[in-house]
């Protein structure tokens, strides 16, 4: 089928470098390298709007990177595909003569390939893994303080610390000040989304998951449930207030204490 | 006819048994067992969950048609003989494989791989169009922001539906129709290793669409496709039906798996070593064989479902001990898995195609073995990274990071065989040469945003978002879809004896591409900019994506009206097919149009692989 010493190695010790096709491709793959590159991340950045986070700056920040590594990748694809549709083409129904080769393997291309694609997917993992990293340490933060989330059909609660059974359903933060969710849901699977500060974890019933989140932006934010479930799915979403530290307990000490939650030591539910 | 396995004149069982006869034993079944057990069956007592005995009384009801079905067709007319002690006679096999049957094979219990490969294709066709109608509904009720049209119950009912529908379609779109049909030609075989298997395969799809049509008329389906618990448990009887067509879907994949994977390693001709087996019987092994695994873990998933429901067992309930989170690792320890039992013989398809329309050899043969390979391996160590933001287990989301992002180098490897094969070809400008083009554009978006969807933090953010959904249709529409209407046009001529109309075809195809992506792109617009999943209302912020988004899907539905028609008009009245339209070198061209019913007077043998094209120099 194919032997190692395929035509495809008289190719490459040929000046093949000097091939109009190969320097066709050359400039295609440059010029959609740049173009896909800055269309997509401008794109993409404009479509995710404001951070109201510093883990949404890293996510902003991943993507951007990722359509900068592969878009390489995907240059060169474009490249290959468009020279190719650049040469003669031919129609109708019957075939064409036989292209003047049968070159059938090129293990070095092959070779160049497969290591250059490792490489990136190790670049990703490493990039993803770094962000990872911060994004653990987060739950760990002593400085944090801790809100109970409590998700059921269809709407979110939210219980504050440091004060006896406040419940809001519109969730109210300090800004600058690093906070521990503790999540959780009396019926079906929700899934607990602060959009703007690219926070996500699933509210199950039964267990707590923990996310945790710094806002670092005054303003009005976005809590939506990622996760179908059930009728009003579409409408189980409310606001997430972050305000100055003084707004903040201003508004803890009006809210009457509606008795809802026991605390332990970490803030969990008990 | 009449005299053919009896002397008198009357017909035998065997000849009286088709698709009408199975209809009708399977709704009396369902009808005797649901009068009965609706007299016999106690009440729940006070504390029982909701629907319990409903849930038992529907679930009997469907187990019922699907017996009462599978009996009327005459599935169960073999293992009877059996064990009687008394095998099919020649003549009996013969009526089996519709010889001289006509057009009335396609209504019965046929053996013949042509004839499962064409009901497969018909009833692709007919599940697309359903899936297609679901979606249009889902993209006309999203064209405007806020609440549409439709009642929430019914919209989630119906992306459900169109969910698990299409997920079904195109599980079987390559495999069903070209892997019965050509596949068995293409590797120089009189049939399947089991042909009775292969009509059982078949047969039990039709009988599984019963519990999922009825389903819609006694609550719907609620749920999305994936159904997960405890959401499940609460929603109406319509899930029952779900939990059926799940079951009998399942062990229809697990037959025609088996049967597929030992006609290629048993079956193929004298001389067609591993080297000389052509790309795209690998594609369809690989995804036979990925999903015989995958699906009988689906299978127990949805039996533990329904016991949950029915009977009052714990397995997912966690007040009662059991877990949401086993739902969710058994589906989708089937559920990712079952993306590359899709994706994969339709890329191979193309791959079988390339070298026919850019007339030289494929590039690097071993390297898109090794890729589809790497691709199956890898792809049952991925499905936790669909599970990364649900508290499962934070500690395994790194390693599920490192298995996700490693499946980009198989996946790079089939992209290198196609740009390979188009690197100083002569091409062809067919419309699955286009394809080649569409799939290769589709599918590197589909890629890319799959890396980011499998880097935890960003997923921490995407997950559960419209980009999900726009990601998995590029893959598998984009992709998957576009390879399976490139294999339709491609073997059109060989299955029909018919010229697919190239004009149409190449409407539908432009119409269809632009559509998809116009919709698609702006799905990920959206997704970026925060709409979750499966809405059925949403903010004006995401209202100019979406009315983007309904735009395409409009085009998209254009497209593929067009392509049907092309389909029907061609196969009814189109031109006369040559043997070998396009000048191919695989065993199927070499056989007469139409197929004669045993493919090959003389078994054919092979010398090379069949993609010596080109001028050796």
């Amino acid at each position: 089928m194919s032997d190692l010493r395929s035509p495809g190695q008289d190719y490459f010790q040929s000046k093949w470098w000097k091939r109009k096709d190969v320097k066709q491709v050359v400039v295609i793959w440059i010029i959609a390298t740049a173009l896909i590159g800055y269309l997509s991340s401008k794109i993409q950045v404009i479509a995710m709007g404001n951070p109201a986070s510093e883990t949404m700056e890293n996510v902003i920040h991943l993507i951007t990177v990722f359509t900068w590594a592969s878009s390489p990748v995907a240059g060169f694809v474009a490249a290959l595909a468009l020279q190719a549709l650049s040469q003669k083409r031919h129609h109708g129904d019957n075939p064409p003569p036989e292209a003047d080769h049968n070159i059938s393997s090129s293990p070095r291309a092959t070779a160049v390939w497969i290591i250059i694609s490792a490489l990136l997917c190790l670049f990703a993992l490493v990039v993803g893994l770094i962000a990872l990293q911060k994004d653990d340490q987060a739950l760990l933060d002593r400085s944090a303080i801790h809100v109970n989330v409590t998700g059921q059909q269809w709407a979110w609660n939210y219980d504050y610390p440091g004060s006896t059974g406040v419940r809001s359903n519109v969730l109210h933060l300090p800004v600058d000040q690093p906070v521990v969710f503790h999540v959780t849901s009396k019926d079906v699977k929700h899934s607990f989304w602060v959009v703007q500060m690219g926070v996500k974890i699933d509210a199950n019933p039964g267990y707590v998951t923990q996310t945790a989140v710094t806002p670092n932006e005054i303003g009005t934010f976005d809590i939506r449930c990622a996760e179908l479930c059930g009728l009003l799915h579409a409408y189980m979403q409310n606001k997430v207030i972050v305000e100055s530290k003084a707004d903040y307990e201003k508004w803890l000490a009006s809210q009457p204490d509606t008795g809802h939650t026991t605390w332990t030591a970490e803030g969990a539910i008990e | 006819m009449t005299t053919l396995l009896n002397k008198t004149n009357k017909k035998a069982l065997i000849e009286r048994l088709n698709i009408f006869t199975a209809f009708a034993l399977g709704a009396l079944a369902a009808i005797v067992v649901w009068r009965l057990s609706l007299a016999f069956l106690p009440a729940d007592s006070e504390s029982a969950p909701l629907f319990t005995r409903e849930d038992k009384i529907t679930l009997l009801s469907m187990i019922a048609w699907f017996v009462g079905f599978m009996t009327g067709i005459g599935a169960l007319i073999g293992p009877f003989r059996w064990v009687q002690g008394k095998d099919l006679t020649h003549e009996e096999n013969m009526f089996y494989a519709g010889k001289d049957l006509g057009v009335k094979r396609y209504f019965r219990y046929t053996t013949d791989h042509k004839v499962v490969g064409i009901q497969y294709l018909v009833i692709t066709m007919v599940i697309f169009g359903i899936g297609g109608i679901l979606a249009m509904l889902i993209r006309t009720n999203l064209g405007t922001p806020g609440g549409g049209w439709i009642h929430p119950q019914a919209y989630n009912s119906i992306v459900g539906t169109h969910g698990i529908i299409m997920i079904v379609g195109t599980i079987i779109m390559v495999t069903g129709p070209f892997g019965n049909y050509i596949m068995p030609i293409m590797i120089g075989a009189r049939d399947m290793a089991f042909p009775r298997l292969n009509a059982l395969s078949f047969w039990l799809i039709v009988a599984a669409a019963i519990p999922l049509i009825w389903a819609q008329f006694i609550g719907g389906i609620s749920t999305g496709w994936s159904a997960y618990n405890p959401l499940a448990s609460q929603a109406p009887l319509g899930m029952n039906g779900y939990i059926m067509f799940i079951c009998i879907f399942a062990i229809s994949t697990m037959v025609a798996g088996a049967n597929i994977t030992t006609t290629v390693v048993r079956m193929r001709a004298r001389g067609m070593t591993w080297n000389r087996t052509p790309i795209f019987i690998y594609g369809v092994v690989a995804s036979v064989a990925l999903a015989l695994p995958a699906f009988p873990v689906f299978f127990l998933s949805q039996v533990m479902s329904g016991m949950d429901r029915a009977l009052g067992t714990s397995f997912y309930n966690t007040a009662l001990g059991g877990s949401g989170w086993l739902y969710e690792n058994l589906f989708w320890i089937m559920g990712h898995p079952e993306v590359y039992v899709i994706l994969i013989p339709a890329v191979a398809a193309l791959m079988e195609m390339a070298p026919v329309f850019t007339r030289r050899p494929l590039f690097s043969f071993n390297v898109a073995v090794m890729g589809i390979a790497g691709i199956c391996g890898l792809s049952v160590l991925v499905w936790a990274h669909h599970m990364y933001i649900s508290g499962w287990a934070p500690l395994l989301n790194a390693p599920f990071m490192l298995t996700t992002e490693l499946i980009s180098v198989p996946t790079g490897m089939l992209f290198l065989v196609l740009v390979g094969t188009l690197w100083r070809g002569r091409l062809w400008m067919t419309v699955p040469t286009l394809s080649i083009f569409a799939l290769l554009w589709n599918f590197m978006i589909g890629g890319i945003t799959g890396i980011y969807l499998s880097d935890v933090p960003a997923d921490a953010f995407l997950h559960g978002s419209m980009f999900v959904t726009a990601h998995f249709h590029y893959t598998l529409m984009g992709a998957g879809l576009t390879g399976a209407i490139a294999a339709l046009i491609y073997w059109f001529p060989k299955m029909t004896g018919k010229m697919l109309n190239k004009r149409l075809s190449w409407i539908a195809f432009w119409l269809t591409q632009i559509g998809f992506n116009v919709a698609f792109i702006g799905m990920f617009f959206v997704g970026l900019q925060g709409q979750p999943r499966r809405v059925e209302a949403y903010a004006d912020i995401f209202s100019k994506g979406n009315l983007i988004t309904t735009i395409g899907a409009f085009t998209i539905m254009v497209g593929m009206l067009i392509l049907l028609h092309a389909v029907i008009s061609s196969w009814r009245s189109g031109v006369k097919a040559p043997m070998n339209p396009w000048h191919a070198k695989t065993l199927e061209w070499t056989v007469a149009n139409p197929v004669p019913l045993e493919n090959f007077e003389v078994l054919p043998t092979v010398t090379s692989d069949a993609y010596g094209y080109g001028r050796s120099k």
